[in-house]
């Protein structure tokens, strides 16, 4: 019953190599130089080495590469116990397991594993059976196999985490274990009503029997939905999912130190904000726990990131800082974002911006153009290339800009009319209200209104350029365009006060900052996570990740997705209901569950190690023959 | 006696029938001796046959003539009580031979030239080849004709297995009763402790033993230079050696088992003639007539 299966057995063609050391040894022997001699003897006991424990030496290093190049063929062909997997043709029950943080209540882990054993003893006895245990993901624990007895001890090793239920992603996962054969499936579950809200795709086979074996949650669940710190307070959002008022007990902990401690009433089925004081540093991981011993375990804790968000950094080309045209306007605006702590501007004139570097220009996640008169050949290239490379830049057409050199700066034809117009008066309009840049102006509406725009210079209509707002008669005031990688952003006057008192007007600080915002979008660095969205490399649980090392080490947080606290279940029959049935040909073939079976033993490291060894073995070996 | 006088062992080894070669060798032996100190040795003929005209008048016996009234003439006869035992290794380890001629071969022409020197002298002689045991026997006798029977046995010896020189001594120790000469011819491959004692054996009777031990010129000097296998032509045991690192533990150690050799046999009494397959059989002749004008 027990074989083992290659899911690349073309590799094994490889193993024919090892014919090439074997090859070697014969030919070495037939040119070994052996003469006849009578006085033999008188050698034996000279410092000679004898050729018999040579000769085996020589055969312990053929066969150690022999070795090494067999397993290096067998690795690649990916060997798997096909023994574990029963015949393609045969029945299969899957036993589909949840293990989402619904099932994490005191005991009611233990009833689920039961209720699964229970399906595992009442599958009919010509079938194979599977275990699959889900929750955001599902995970073929055992494949389709005779032996029960792995089954059972695979779910006797199972235990609920803090992951989301997502039904689809399960019955995916079962319709590829069935394949092509008859199957069933005994579904064991809280029902969770969350577990059909994800947004994925799954079914099973027409014709699979379903069986629904129900487990009960609790009765009610407190969970810690939220938590947020401002200033020295932490507010925490406290949900009671049950039908009974009840009190909590919340505790605020940092770095395992308690803060904080109180208590609030929590109604039936209602939510409530709990201010916990402490004084504790702008650093490390703040907790808000809570006492539910009767709920669900993952969603009573929640972490804070009490650390900054490092400032996004933003780079300022003007013509020249200490003058009038220094940008300070665009400095001050963006200063206030994110109480001080959102944007780093550094201010550059041309000739100190022409010596950086590009690996500093990237460190910038944008680049405000604002007077081009003292930038020379080397800044404009470095302005070129940012661009082209991926860099957001934001272009103003004001009087320091030079027009006739800014195909040379980013490196595209713009389309500008050097002569400046002079509209007094002009104002701006949104093209679409809906542009991030332009949704704080939706209320009041109008606000755009109120800005005057003097000077300006004319844009030529080009394919590409989108125009995100206009000035009165029609000109563009604002436009986008992709350039490169990059992405390029035209005010097609000045914000420094000199064509326009747009930087006095009210509007200005948000139209600066949500530029600002737009065009470093995706360069933040995320703090808080929710399950199953987890910072690459880290585990799929509630916790803190702390990522890079020494001064570049910042912590980050994972929360529980708080869908999964309500204890809310379906019915059996809408459950089954919302199973989507798909037709027998579309579904997977079973070599994914032997490329998944591979997956889990992964004997081809094995092999690799072994190997490994063998070469070692035999470069001992062959430095104690030389 | 410088050694151009004498033939080369290779060039010997071209002759024809090794009757022809001993005869070659004796021969031209004893007419280099005619001029060498070693002459005289003593042999008498007692021999008779009818007289023929031109015979030496002297040599007619008148006691015969006077009883048969025909004439004989008396030749001289030795007193044949001398029994000479031709001891011949024809081990494996006999058959190597770097050069033109292998130490069987020349063992072979060796104990052919002593038996034709032998039947010269009317000594009577016989032949035992033996490896671990006695392949070849030809009885001591001084008969006409027996010459050719030793020298056809000569001609016919193959190679045997592995040496045990101390069997075949034993054996013909216990079996010889009168006074006798012992001739080995053997490269002396085996246990020196169990061939001394053969040896002494010999020499507990009263027999006297002249040991010819050859060996060849690269078991002397092991000029290999290539590692190789070397492979014990008796054993087929193997060792791996690299000649440039064994040479002079293996050469020290080849002396000092001759060393030994000579040392332990000339204690008892036994003549000691160390021969390599390159030097003229001469020299082993030489080495006979040495013993044997010692005998009584």
């Amino acid at each position: 019953m027990f074989g083992v299966s290659f899911l690349s057995p073309l590799f094994l063609i490889g193993a024919l190599a090892a014919a090439v050391p074997i090859l070697l040894h014969l030919f070495h022997r037939k040119t070994d130089v052996v003469i006849d001699f009578p006085s033999v003897k008188l050698l034996t006991r000279a410092p000679v080495q004898n050729h018999r424990r040579r000769q085996l030496r020589e055969l312990v290093l053929l066969a150690l590469r022999v070795a090494a190049l067999v397993l290096l063929a067998v690795s690649f062909a990916r060997p798997y116990v096909a023994g574990a997997v029963a015949p393609a043709s045969a029945p299969v029950t899957v036993i589909a397991l949840d293990t989402s943080m619904s099932l994490s209540a005191p005991g009611q882990f233990a009833r689920a594993q039961q209720a699964a054993q229970q399906a595992v003893d009442s599958a009919p006895a010509s079938n194979a059976v599977s275990l699959i245990t889900f929750a955001d993901t599902a995970i073929v624990a055992v494949p389709p196999t005779g032996d029960r007895r792995a089954v059972r001890a695979a779910i006797a090793a199972a235990s609920a985490g803090a992951g989301g239920t997502r039904y689809r992603t399960a019955l995916a996962r079962a319709s590829e274990v069935i394949g092509a054969r008859e199957g069933r499936v005994a579904i064991v579950t809280d029902l969770q009503q969350a577990g059909w809200e994800a947004n994925d795709d799954g079914g099973l086979p027409d014709g699979v029997e379903v069986q629904v074996v129900t487990v009960g949650g609790p009765v009610g669940n407190l969970a810690v939905t939220s938590a947020a710190r401002r200033g020295g307070i932490v507010t925490a959002t406290v949900q009671n999912y049950g039908p009974g008022e009840t009190q909590v007990a919340a505790r605020l902990l940092v770095d395992g130190k308690e803060l904080a401690r109180t208590t609030a009433a929590m109604a039936p089925f209602a939510a409530a904000d709990i201010e916990l004081r402490g004084g504790f540093a702008n650093a490390g991981v703040a907790q808000v726990v809570i006492d539910d011993a009767a709920g669900y375990q993952a969603d009573n804790v929640r972490y804070v990131a009490l650390d900054p968000a490092p400032a996004v950094s933003i780079a300022a080309l003007v013509a020249d800082p200490t003058g009038a045209t220094g940008g300070i306007y665009l400095e001050r605006a963006l200063s206030v974002a994110g109480d001080g702590r959102e944007f780093a501007v550094t201010v550059a004139d041309g000739r100190v911006f022409s010596k950086w570097t590009a690996a500093e220009m990237s460190r910038h996640a944008a680049l405000v153009v604002l007077g081009t008169r003292t930038l020379d050949r080397n800044g404009r290239e470095l302005v070129k290339s940012y661009l082209a490379g991926g860099g957001q830049v934001l272009l103003t057409l004001g009087p320091e800009v030079d027009p006739g050199t800014l195909g040379d700066v980013i490196g595209a034809e713009l389309g500008v009319i050097p002569a400046p117009v002079r509209t007094a008066g002009a104002t701006l309009v949104a093209s679409d209200s809906r542009h991030p840049i332009f949704r704080p102006f939706l209320i009041p509406s109008g606000a755009l209104g109120d800005i005057q725009v003097d000077q300006r210079r004319r844009l030529k209509e080009q394919d590409g350029r989108t125009v995100l707002a206009r000035l009165s008669g029609g000109d563009a005031a604002l436009t986008e365009q992709m350039v490169g990688e990059g992405r390029l952003l035209v005010f097609t006057s000045d914000l420094d006060n000199q064509w326009s008192r747009f930087p006095l007007h009210p509007s200005f600080v948000p139209f600066a900052v949500e530029t600002a915002r737009y065009l470093t979008h995706g360069r933040v660095q995320r703090r808080e996570w929710t399950l199953p969205d987890v910072p690459a490399g880290a585990p799929p649980a509630p916790g803190v990740v702390i990522a890079g090392d020494g001064a570049a080490a910042r912590r980050m947080v994972v929360n529980v997705d708080t869908r999964e606290s309500n204890p809310a279940a379906t019915t059996v029959d809408e459950f089954t209901n919302g199973i989507a049935r798909t037709n027998r040909s579309d579904q997977v073939a079973p070599a994914n569950v032997a490329r998944e079976v591979e997956d889990q033993q992964r004997w081809w490291q094995v092999g690799l190690l072994v190997m490994l060894v063998a070469l070692a073995g035999e470069a001992l070996v062959g430095r104690r023959a030389a | 006696m410088g050694e151009a006088k004498f033939l080369d062992p290779a060039i010997v080894a071209r002759l024809g029938t090794i009757d022809l070669k001993a005869r070659t060798i004796v021969e031209g032996f004893l007419t280099g001796l005619h001029r060498s100190p070693y002459k005289g040795f003593s042999v008498e003929f007692a021999e008779y046959r009818q007289y023929l005209p031109g015979d030496d008048l002297a040599t007619l016996d008148w006691k015969v003539y006077a009883r048969s009234d025909r004439h004989f003439v008396k030749k001289y006869e030795e007193e044949t009580n001398l029994a000479c035992h031709l001891l011949l290794d024809v081990s494996a380890s006999m058959g190597y031979g770097s050069g033109g001629i292998t130490k069987l071969q020349y063992g072979s022409y060796l104990a052919g030239a002593l038996a034709y020197l032998m039947n010269r002298q009317r000594d009577a002689f016989g032949l035992i080849a033996f490896d671990e045991r006695i392949s070849t026997l030809v009885p001591a006798s001084a008969r006409t004709g027996h010459l050719r029977a030793v020298l056809l046995a000569l001609e016919r010896l193959k190679l045997g297995a592995r040496t045990n020189v101390a069997k075949p001594l034993h054996d013909l120790a216990a079996a010889v009763r009168k006074r006798g000469l012992v001739v080995l011819v053997s490269d002396l491959l085996d246990d020196p402790a169990t061939v001394l004692e053969g040896l002494k054996h010999f020499r507990y009777r009263g027999t006297d033993v002249v040991v010819f031990h050859i060996l060849d010129p690269y078991e002397l000097a092991f000029p290999f230079e290539q590692s190789a296998r070397f492979r014990d032509m008796e054993t087929a045991d193997e060792v791996m050696a690299v000649p440039s690192v064994v040479r002079q533990d293996y050469i020290d150690r080849m002396q000092a088992m001759i060393a030994h050799y000579r040392r332990e046999l000339s204690l008892v009494g036994i003549d000691y003639c160390l021969l390599e397959t390159s030097q003229p059989l001469e020299h082993g002749l030489m080495a006979y007539l040495m013993t044997r004008r010692r005998m009584p």
